[in-house]
């Protein structure tokens, strides 16, 4: 459904290679492939280069490099037939205030080419799939964001256009509409294929069955999230303990299986210990043992949790890693 | 042309649910009324009519004329694109299947027909005039042409300025100066003497063409630069448009 190869954007004026210290690659040198019926995460910290990917899918900005074909289409070559495959909803769904949302509805039905006699039907569709119909006579400005974000999705989904494209769709709406926003995104991938791009986690673990991760304009991970989440780097344990800071820490450290151990303070008088397996440890004995040598050197245990890897830390490690040069154009996202 | 008419509903309906386009034309028929008030009393008491008429004088002779046009065009057409690109609404308008000359003429038809509408009520003017004295329609036919002519060319200056930045106010002052600077050129004509340079300010000058289409001369040469002014900065509209995009 989506084919990407070699996309690159650069913004400002010397793009192309032309001389030393060109512009910031905003999207630098990304290729995939989405296919039919997938809900497929974008994944990435902010200013990573997720819009400025999704505005060029959507035929929005132009790539400096690579082509995009969206359901077969060239997105240069044939740009309408392109978009008119594509449900768009930009990011805090931007919207006229002063039209109602069924106004507003109808006049984009009009534009996607949607043939007179079936806008309305289109339009009270749309307004019942993004669960929003009670809103129809209201001014858009005068609807909270809830709302406005999905009259956005009403939007991208008039005409049952085959491609979702959406730009952090749960962004800036309370826990009770991510979770109602996430339902119905999951709903929409029986019909149609989904891409969808956020900065948090449990989004992609909630929705998706692909993800793609990118971070300063690279992907750099890609698979479906058990893929991504055996990536996972060794795990960790953190135990409360009360006894001596020092020795707290040298049972630990001379245990087999363990790379590293730090200690801090609590304020209610504990030791909170946090240690590293190593690489090759099983996690499960490891604790088991290191619990041991803690009672045997005397010290109480409080509490232990083990922290296995979650995405979280897959992803902090994938984005944040390789650290090399200034990480200018942040703003750009 | 895909999208050109729903593009076209939705800014006519922009601009007449806001404020906007009411108070630009109340106020432009408040001046205008006063204008034709003025004329009327100054004609009403013993007239030197070799001049031209009263036609003749609302279309041309007094600044009441120009003033407004060179102000009301620039706020009409200010929040075309500016506006849209700073809520970013124009992300949405432009990934629908629409090609962007159809955006542009739409936004731009949109605001011709907002100064036609703001014309409109000066017709009653001249059915006043014309209850009490024979009125040279065809000179009122080629006054209103005129008007046409130089609102055009100003709106598709308005037009290109507001694709020009993220700004209103900046787009409104951006297609002042340029009218304005048309207008002062114009006023070269009485300041040079005999020559090209006179020639060239003759031609382009507002005041020029309101004097000629006011007395009933229809000059081509008139309407070829009023359409001119439409073509070029449409086009020019059109180009910055896709280089925001592109570029």
């Amino acid at each position: 459904m989506i084919e990407v190869s070699h996309l690159s954007k650069s913004y400002g004026v010397f793009q192309g290679g032309r001389g030393q210290g060109g512009a910031q690659k905003a999207v630098d040198d990304i290729s995939f492939r989405v296919e039919k019926g997938e809900i497929v995460g974008f994944l990435g910290p902010n200013g990573a280069g997720k819009s400025t990917t999704l505005r060029i899918l959507a035929g929005f900005l132009g790539a400096s490099a690579g082509r995009v074909r969206i359901a077969g289409h060239d997105i240069a070559e044939e740009p309408q037939k392109a978009r008119a495959q594509i449900g768009y909803m930009p990011e805090l769904s931007p919207l006229y205030p002063e039209m109602r949302a069924g106004e507003y509805l109808l006049f984009r039905a009009e534009l996607k080419l949607i043939p007179r006699a079936r806008r309305r039907a289109a339009v009270a569709l749309a307004l019942a799939q993004a669960r929003i119909e009670d809103v129809e006579q209201v001014m858009i400005g005068h609807l909270s964001k809830g709302y406005r974000q999905r009259v956005g999705l009403a939007d991208a989904l008039l005409g049952s256009p085959p491609l979702l494209i959406l730009d952090e769709p749960t962004a800036g709406l309370d826990p009770n509409q991510i979770r109602e926003v996430r339902g119905l995104i999951r709903a929409l991938g029986r019909d149609h294929t989904v891409f969808l791009s956020t900065h948090i986690l449990p989004e992609v673990e909630a929705t998706c069955g692909r993800a793609l991760v990118i971070a300063r304009g690279r992907l750099v991970a890609e698979g479906s999230i058990e893929a991504l989440r055996a990536r996972r780097r060794a795990p960790s344990a953190r135990v409360v303990a009360r006894g001596d800071h020092a020795a707290i820490v040298a049972a630990a450290t001379n245990l087999a299986g363990v790379k590293r151990a730090s200690a801090e303070l609590l304020p209610g008088g504990g030791v909170a210990l946090t240690v590293d397996f190593a690489d090759d440890a099983d996690g499960a004995a490891v604790t088991e043992d290191l619990v041991a040598a803690l009672v045997g050197a005397g010290v109480g245990v409080r509490e232990v949790v083990a922290s296995g890897a979650s995405l979280e830390q897959v992803f902090a490690e994938l984005t944040q890693g390789e650290d090399s040069g200034p990480a200018a154009g942040e703003a750009r996202a | 042309m895909k999208g050109f008419w729903a593009i076209y509903k939705r800014e006519l309906f922009a601009l007449f649910v806001t404020p906007l386009a009411w108070v630009l034309i109340t106020a432009f028929l408040v001046v205008q009324g006063i204008h034709f008030a003025i004329l009327v009393t100054q004609f009403a008491g013993p007239a030197d009519l070799t001049e031209g008429g009263p036609i003749a004088a609302f279309f041309g002779k007094t600044m009441l004329l120009y003033l407004p046009l060179l102000f009301v065009c620039p706020l009409l057409t200010m929040r075309l694109f500016a506006e849209e690109r700073r809520s970013g609404t124009i992300e949405a308008l432009l990934t629908a299947p629409v090609g962007t000359p159809g955006v542009v003429l739409a936004k731009y038809g949109a605001a011709l027909t907002t100064f036609v509408v703001m014309w409109a009520p000066t017709v009653l003017y001249i059915l006043l005039l014309a209850r009490t004295g024979d009125v040279d329609w065809h000179a009122v036919g080629a006054s209103y042409l005129g008007i046409f002519g130089l609102g055009a060319g100003y709106l598709a200056l308005g037009t290109m300025s507001s694709a020009m930045t993220e700004s209103q106010l900046t787009a409104a002052m951006l297609s002042a100066m340029m009218l304005l600077t048309i207008f002062t050129v114009g006023l070269g004509e009485f300041a040079f003497e005999d020559g090209p340079a006179r020639a060239i300010c003759a031609y382009i000058s507002p005041w020029g063409q309101m004097g000629d289409f006011s007395a009933g001369i229809v000059d081509l040469r008139r309407l070829v630069l009023d359409a001119t002014l439409v073509v070029v900065p449409l086009f020019t509209t059109v180009r910055t448009v896709d280089a925001w995009r592109w570029g």
